[in-house]
């Protein structure tokens, strides 16, 4: 095995282990590694909900079982940051100072939680959705009946205030223009989009300016966050929803050209042609949109991580998106997303 | 807080490099769980050199029930050196821990990080042991405590008990070194509370706080000092040799506060030739010991069988032969132990199989040796030697203070027959000083009177003497020469052993019984002279008889077939390591189909 091609993909979400069983599918003798940041084996981002449904194993929510690495030869690196790639020597530094050479690159490094800047020095008084650790964190400050406050609300969290209403916690949506992200609303669609989360259950306040975050005072609840003007309403827990922004950084200087994030060809292949990228962390070419474009949903992200392995086991694909990228009010009331659908 | 489990099981490795600290985290860990109340065996491996390189294991496997040896997968593995941590990752349980250094400072190729041989089934902690370290105390050199507040925080374990222990550690260097221990310890706690644990990581409640026992953790070793003192031993020689020298060192600082004396002499020679003209001055000697040592003691091991000088030889097995690997461990001394020497010179030989036994064994053998007027030999290994066990203290003290068949001094009729024929076969012994006790006392073979006679029919006699008088110590009061655990009557296979490898022995018979097999064990504490009938009757149940042991001839193996003419299956294993429970199990297991079918 000493000369078999190492396949390395950076991320273990739906990208990356649709890349990696693809690969392993179309080649057989190679060497694989999927490097990840995380603590836990590869599980459904999008059953994170269910933390609040009375999940705390996250063993119930692994798509494979662990054993699964072992069945089909894939390497794990949990708890590992990669720091920087180098495309001219085909190396990857990690956090920990370690160095590992690839044959073919696979960035499916995924997106976190975008906040802005006026918020950041708030980022302590704040809890987060983005894995299962931090959506037992934010559980775990939540009373029974508590009151979540979603800043922005994008359709991750959107997705979230579901299953909250569900079981019987209050959510506060303070809308803006990230309210329904990725998805781009018309002017002319958005009041009749509020209308569905307020049938939904959900308290949205559209058009206030969160400017502050608070500890909230003795025998209220944890928080308050203040708007502009100073008003303010208290919660429990406040949490971001401002949309993904590609984790990108640690590419700088790999030679492969950035904007927002990766930029690929059709084929998902970056400018390097030993790197691929799949997944929220890359920009697409639509000639059709004549500009780089992010797909998002696990349908997309899943495909993407298929079709840049087989690119990268010879094949020439082009990827192609879901069709239907709109919103829409379901007979229920609910707004429904086709990029949250799987 | 998290919820506290019912019971506890969990075994901690901690590795490192000899300089790490990895011995003296492993060392704060399990005080302070005994501390806590839990039960704990722990056992450290280290390297032979004194410092620099080399890998270090601590182990310590705490319990809330009893346990009876350390578990071959640990529960969680702290890193404190990949390099010789990664070839134990394997060791790991599935949802164990590893917990490593998430930021070395030197560049490492592929592969050298502990991060790549994590399984999927395990759980990965990094952790910033140095950085830690060097904020709290502006050195890096608490990494190994710094492990320790982590593990404590990880594990809802109350930090106070460690920093009882640390304070007690140190309480001899200057404050400064108690204060930077445990403001590294303080850092880690805080770190760890703030981690998320990836399993439910907390405790259950101890058991000796429950029913008001006051336990204390011992080594082997240590529980021999502490059974030659409540044994009232007098003087000790000894010269220092792993992995026997702690016994001398803590009888040093002990022994002279409970009156008696210690003299580290040149050699181990000269070691047994006080210990045994202690003995025959009438004091309780002992000396202690390696393999090495006891092959330069069988010469004058013999002049204590042929002069009946009472000695206590303590013997503490380690890989051979010759220098051999001194701080591995191996049972490969039993056949010196009971045979080495010249001419027919059976003495008393003992194995203790844990901690407790080894307190016991050592006070009984000075009993013994007083009563057959003999060399005893207490034989251990290395694994005994050094591990610890929580164990709780006697009420009060079990050994009988003087058991020397004296002289009639009244019979003063200037025809004292030192080794007189009795019915015991025991004979009356004057100490020097003793009025009319006048005799000769010769490595010789002598009659009655202790002078030199090799006539035919005088040998033949003094030889059935010197054997037949230690056949009572086979009934010695108070003391368990052997003892059948498990299913009573015929069972499917049964399971002999002998020394620190009955722990695990008794692990495999356990979880034998738990798959549905008949199955017994006994241990032979008794190696000499051997309790044949007891092991006749254990065999006569046993549809398969297993005889493990840490050497590679079998020697138990051999002793019970040549003297009892039967069979045995035997496991042997001379890697240097404590044999595995999975491994006895394994053979049981096999021994047991083989059977079925």
């Amino acid at each position: 095995m000493a000369d078999a091609t190492h396949n390395v993909i950076i991320g273990n979400g739906s990208a990356g282990n649709g890349a990696a069983i693809t690969l392993r599918e179309r080649d057989p003798d190679s060497r694989i590694t999927i490097i990840t940041m995380s603590s836990l084996p590869f599980y459904n981002r999008y059953d994170l909900p269910r933390v609040f449904r009375g999940c705390h194993d996250w063993r119930e929510i692994l798509v494979h079982p662990p054993e699964y690495y072992d069945d089909n030869r894939i390497t794990l690196r949990r708890n590992s940051r990669v720091t920087d790639v180098d495309g001219r020597s085909r190396s990857i530094t990690f956090a920990h100072n370690e160095v590992m050479h690839y044959d073919q690159l696979l960035v499916c490094a995924g997106g976190r939680g975008y906040l802005p800047e006026e918020l950041s020095e708030y980022y302590g008084l704040m809890h987060g959705f983005h894995s299962f650790e931090s959506a037992t964190t934010t559980y775990r400050a939540l009373p029974k009946g508590g009151t979540v406050i979603m800043l922005g609300g994008d359709m991750i969290g959107l997705d979230l205030a579901r299953t909250l209403i569900d079981v019987g916690y209050r959510v506060m949506v303070l809308a803006n223009e990230y309210t329904f992200w990725p998805h781009r609303i018309e002017a002319d669609e958005r009041a009749g989009f509020i209308a569905a989360l307020q049938h939904m259950g959900l308290e949205v306040m559209d058009g206030v300016r969160p400017v502050a975050i608070e500890e909230g005072a003795a025998g209220k609840p944890a928080r308050r966050v203040v708007f502009e003007g100073g008003d303010s309403v208290d919660g429990d827990v406040v949490i971001p929803f401002y949309g993904l922004v590609p984790t990108a950084e640690f590419m700088l200087g790999s030679g492969v050209d950035i904007e927002r994030g990766l930029l690929v060809d059709p084929q998902l292949q970056t400018t390097d042609k030993h790197i691929w990228a799949a997944g929220d962390v890359c920009q697409i070419w639509s000639a059709a949109d004549n500009e780089y474009r992010f797909y998002y949903g696990w349908t997309n992200v899943r495909q993407m991580g298929e079709v840049a392995a087989r690119n990268v086991t010879g094949a020439d694909e082009a990827f192609k998106g879901v069709g239907d990228e709109r919103l829409h009010v379901g007979r229920d009331g609910h707004i429904q997303s086709p990029f949250w659908e799987y | 807080m998290a919820k506290k489990r019912e019971s506890t099981d969990i075994q901690f490795a901690i590795i490192g490099s000899a300089g790490d600290g990895t011995i003296a985290a492993g060392d704060i860990l399990k005080r302070a769980m005994a501390a806590l109340g839990y039960k704990v065996i722990a056992f450290d491996i280290y390297p032979a050199e004194i410092r620099g390189f080399g890998k270090c294991i601590s182990r310590v496997r705490v319990t809330t029930e009893q346990a009876y040896s350390l578990k071959r997968h640990s529960d969680v593995l702290v890193s404190l050196d990949d390099s010789y941590a990664i070839p134990h990752v394997g060791e790991v349980c599935d949802y164990g821990a590893v917990i490593y250094e998430a930021s070395p400072i030197v560049r490492q190729p592929e592969g050298a990080h502990i991060t790549a041989h994590i399984r999927p089934t395990q759980l990965p902690y990094g952790l910033n042991q140095r950085e830690i370290s060097e904020r709290a105390t502006s050195s890096a050199r608490s990494r190994n405590i710094v492990i320790l507040g982590y593990l404590a925080a990880l594990y809802d374990i109350d930090p106070q008990a460690f920093r009882k222990v640390i304070a007690a550690k140190f309480r001899r260097k200057a404050p400064v070194v108690t204060t930077s221990n445990t403001a590294a310890f303080d850092a880690a706690y805080e770190v760890g509370k703030r981690v998320f644990k990836l399993d439910q990581g907390s405790l259950g409640e101890p058991v000796h706080a429950d029913k008001g026992e006051t336990a204390t953790m011992m080594t082997g070793n240590g529980a021999i000092v502490r059974g030659c003192i409540d044994a009232g031993l007098d003087t000790f020689f000894g010269y220092p040799i792993t992995p026997a020298t702690t016994i001398l060192e803590r009888l040093a600082a002990e022994l002279p506060k409970h009156g008696g004396r210690v003299l580290q002499t040149e050699d181990e020679i000269s070691a047994i030739s006080a210990t045994i003209g202690a003995g025959y001055a009438g004091a309780r000697a002992a000396t202690a010991t390696s393999g090495p040592g006891l092959a330069l003691m069988a010469e004058m091991l013999g002049l204590g069988v042929m002069g009946e000088i009472p000695s206590v030889v303590f013997v503490s097995q380690r890989g051979g032969p010759s220098t051999g690997m001194p701080t591995k461990t191996e049972q490969s001394d039993l056949n010196m132990a009971v045979f080495g020497g010249a001419g027919d010179a059976q003495r008393i030989v003992l194995a203790p199989t844990n901690v407790d036994g080894c307190y016991r064994t050592a006070g009984k053998a000075f009993e013994m040796a007083e009563q057959y007027q003999t060399p005893v030999i207490v034989l251990m290994d290395l694994y005994l030697s050094n591990r610890y066990e929580t164990v709780v203290p006697p009420a009060k003290n079990p050994f009988a203070p003087n058991l020397n068949k004296g002289m009639d001094a009244r019979r003063g009729d200037g025809a004292y027959q030192r080794y007189q024929r009795a019915d015991d076969h025991v004979s009356p012994r004057a100490l020097p000083g003793d009025e009319a006790g006048m005799h000769t006392v010769t490595g010789l073979e002598h009659n009655e009177f202790g002078k030199p006679s090799d006539l035919p029919e005088n040998h033949m006699a003094m030889s059935l003497k010197r054997h037949e008088k230690l056949k009572a110590a086979l009934k010695h009061p108070d003391f368990t020469i052997c003892k059948r655990f498990g299913d009573e009557g015929p069972v499917d296979v049964g399971i002999l052993g002998w020394g620190s490898t009955f722990g695990e022995i008794l692990e495999a018979m356990f979880a034998a019984q738990d798959e549905g097999l008949r199955c017994s064990a006994m241990k032979v504490v008794m190696l000499s002279p051997l309790p044949e009938q007891q092991i006749a009757a254990f065999m006569d149940d046993c549809g398969a008889v297993l005889v493990p042991e840490l050497n590679y001839e079998g020697q138990l193996a051999n002793l019970i077939s040549g003297a009892l003419g039967r069979p045995v299956t035997r496991l042997n294993r001379a890697t240097g390591a404590p044999m595995q429970v999975e491994e006895i199990l394994a053979e049981v297991r096999r021994l047991a189909q083989a059977r079925a079918a």
